[in-house]
């Protein structure tokens, strides 16, 4: 499915950089939900030739499955693509963290990311814990130095002024990602609070969860998967990354991004309006609440419990060599 | 882990335990409150009639409870406690409304006047302010605000106050109201006082106004503070018994965590503010992301019948 309407998806600037890439991402999640790693190349691949030049996914997702299935995909076709993945030392230290780079660039297939963020930054501490002597903030220093990553930045769902400490360490990110949907604008919203702050000073935006991550207000009827997408990538970010484990996901994102045109503030405003009681009490935005998005490796560093649904804790405990332990096993 | 000697000076046996006004209510009430949610984890019915009739006989005359803590079987068993002796106690139970109106309010303090087999309630409190819409639902017309004023018109509970664990924003929403609250309930403990503190941004302003202050969740809400580390039970305790509130909660489900407890509270003399000081400190880090109060960053503490009302998967679907 390259092309739906003849439209190609729109470049954007990533922030201060001559780069360019797609108004909309793949997110590396839910490619680890596609039934096998056949069906996980062809999706990489049609959206490659659909136009998406941006691929976000991270060491921790499915403990390495969708970094080595990406890597797959883009075998061939990795120069056509802006490459992402995130490092999820949670606290812990640059040794940690350049471990990781080494296995996500062996698991990609490639010699360098176009870009490495840190992974969850989800809580009060995390800010402090990055920036400490021996941090994950000197592996990215590092990691730029050596040529393995051109461009660095962080992620986090939870609180906008947890994203606001990160920035006010003074690190020079070059982008920064954070959920963005029309719920959240009306609760711990980061994008009243936070993206406009990166706009002015010139970091590339990047947007997730533009359906809340599993899509419960498309499938409790209070808006449909377009308007949510629509709406996301309306905002003024670089891209919008999308969670995309189907064909069917792929085309419904390819649809929306092929000659995509932004709404207007009007129709923004309504949308806003029409979610503004379902945005109250944060039901949409269970990652913002509680610990259901926050990865095992996050939850461990920090002490929290873990979920025993989670994909990831099923494989970790499934795995015999790792019994639950933070990465690296500490016996 | 901060250690038993020097700071954690033990109580005296056979002193009393401390009466403290409950804010401009004319009401003394014991420094150390029984928690209504363990009544019903306790063993047996015999065991919880055992705890609240041990700690009246120590001079404890606070009683906490909730409308649906274990289905109605909490209050039930205080009630049955209590029978003949409902005089000297101050009994609390608290609604459930999680947003809907005056009227489930009405019906839910019937229930909860049966249960508890007296024709009063000294303090009538809206449980569970925890989402942020709450304060707006609770104040709109024909909201739990409204049961609260009829209920102390018609003489079915005497004092009013509200309760909640997660964050302070939504207390100070609550309190922006100006509704006559007499009480008001909080989690307070020492990682509290460096993370998204109750102690800080709540405790002053519920003091101002003279509304009694109620501590919670002393431990950690089940002891959490106590098993990771971070401080003894004692001292715990004594941290949050030392703050400025009326009584301090605290979930007893068994004698022999009873005794514990009245250990501390008998003869209790407050922390000096330098002693309080050094807890805080010892405590920062075990604080610093909130993975010892789970009740403020995850939705583990959150009543199913909360979660159904706002739309939020049950405890089952998400337990954190």
């Amino acid at each position: 499915m390259p092309n739906t309407n003849g439209d190609t998806i729109p470049l954007r600037q990533f922030g201060r950089h001559k780069d360019r890439i797609s108004a909309l991402g793949f997110g590396g999640h839910h490619l680890g939900d596609a039934p096998d790693e056949p069906s996980a190349v062809r999706l990489v691949r049609q959206a490659v030739d659909g136009g998406i030049t941006f691929f976000d996914n991270c060491w921790e997702y499915h403990r390495g499955k969708t970094e080595a299935w990406m890597g797959a995909g883009l075998k061939g076709v990795r120069d056509r693509v802006f490459l992402m993945t995130k490092v999820c030392t949670h606290g812990r230290d640059k040794a940690l963290a350049l471990r990781m780079l080494d296995e996500s660039l062996h698991r990609l297939r490639t010699d360098h990311l176009d870009l490495w963020q840190i992974h969850g930054v989800c809580f009060e501490n995390d800010p402090a814990l990055f920036i400490r002597k021996d941090g994950a903030a000197e592996a990215l220093e590092q990691a730029k130095k050596q040529g393995k990553v051109r461009f660095v930045g962080f992620t986090g769902h939870k609180d906008p002024s947890i994203h606001l400490k990160m920035l006010a360490t003074g690190f020079p990110f070059d982008s920064v990602q954070m959920p963005l949907n029309v719920f959240d604008s009306n609760f711990h919203s980061f994008e009243q609070q936070v993206l406009p702050e990166l706009n002015r000073r010139g970091i590339a935006a990047l947007g997730m969860k533009p359906i809340c991550g599993h899509g419960a207000p498309v499938q409790k009827g209070v808006l449909t998967g377009e308007e949510a997408l629509r709406y996301a990538m309306s905002l003024p970010v670089t891209t919008t990354i999308t969670g995309i484990d189907k064909p069917e996901a792929l085309q419904q994102a390819l649809k929306a991004a092929q000659g995509f045109e932004p709404m207007q503030p009007p129709a923004m405003q309504s949308l806003r309006d029409r979610c503004r009681q379902y945005a109250a009490d944060g039901r949409f935005e269970l990652y913002k609440l509680s610990l259901q998005f926050d990865n095992p490796e996050a939850r461990l560093a920090h002490g929290f419990p873990l979920d025993m649904q989670q994909v990831e804790v099923r494989e970790m405990l499934k795995m015999t060599d790792n019994s639950g332990h933070p990465f690296p096993p500490t016996k | 882990m901060l250690g038993t000697a020097g700071l954690a000076a033990q109580g005296q046996s056979g002193a009393q335990i401390p009466r403290r006004p409950l804010g401009r209510t004319g009401l003394e009430v014991s420094a150390l409150g029984i928690g209504g949610y363990h009544l019903g984890s306790a063993n047996s019915d015999a065991e919880a009639t055992q705890i609240v009739n041990e700690a009246l006989d120590a001079g404890v005359n606070f009683f906490d409870n909730a409308w649906e803590y274990h289905q109605g079987l909490s209050e039930e068993r205080l009630g049955r406690a209590l029978r003949g002796k409902r005089d000297g106690a101050v009994v609390m139970s608290k609604v459930c409304t999680h947003g809907r109106d005056k009227n489930v309010a009405m019906r839910q303090l019937e229930e909860s006047l049966t249960r508890l087999q007296t024709d009063h309630l000294d303090v009538w409190q809206i449980h569970e302010v925890i989402y942020e819409n709450d304060p707006d639902l609770i104040f709109a017309p024909n909201g739990a605000a409204e049961a609260l004023l009829a209920a102390r018109q018609q003489g079915k509970v005497r004092f009013l106050g509200f309760t909640g664990h997660k964050d302070p924003s939504i207390h100070l929403k609550m309190l922006s109201h100006n509704f006559p609250f007499d009480a008001v309930q909080m989690p307070l403990n020492c990682l509290d006082a460096t993370f998204r503190s109750f102690e800080t941004n709540v405790l002053p302003e519920v003091n101002r106004r003279g509304m009694a202050a109620l501590g919670m969740k002393s431990l950690g809400g089940s002891g959490e503070l106590v098993r990771e580390g971070a401080v003894v039970v004692t001292m715990g305790l004594r941290y949050a018994m030392s703050l400025p509130v009326a009584v301090t909660i605290s979930g007893i489900d068994s004698v022999s965590v009873l005794h514990q407890n009245l250990e501390v509270a008998r003869g209790f003399q407050p922390l000096s503010a330098a002693e309080m000081q050094i807890v805080r400190d010892a405590c920062r880090l075990d604080a610093s992301d909130g993975h010892l109060e789970l009740f403020k960053t995850t939705k583990k503490y959150d009543g199913d019948l909360g979660r159904e009302m706002h739309g939020f998967p049950s405890s089952a679907e998400l337990p954190v």
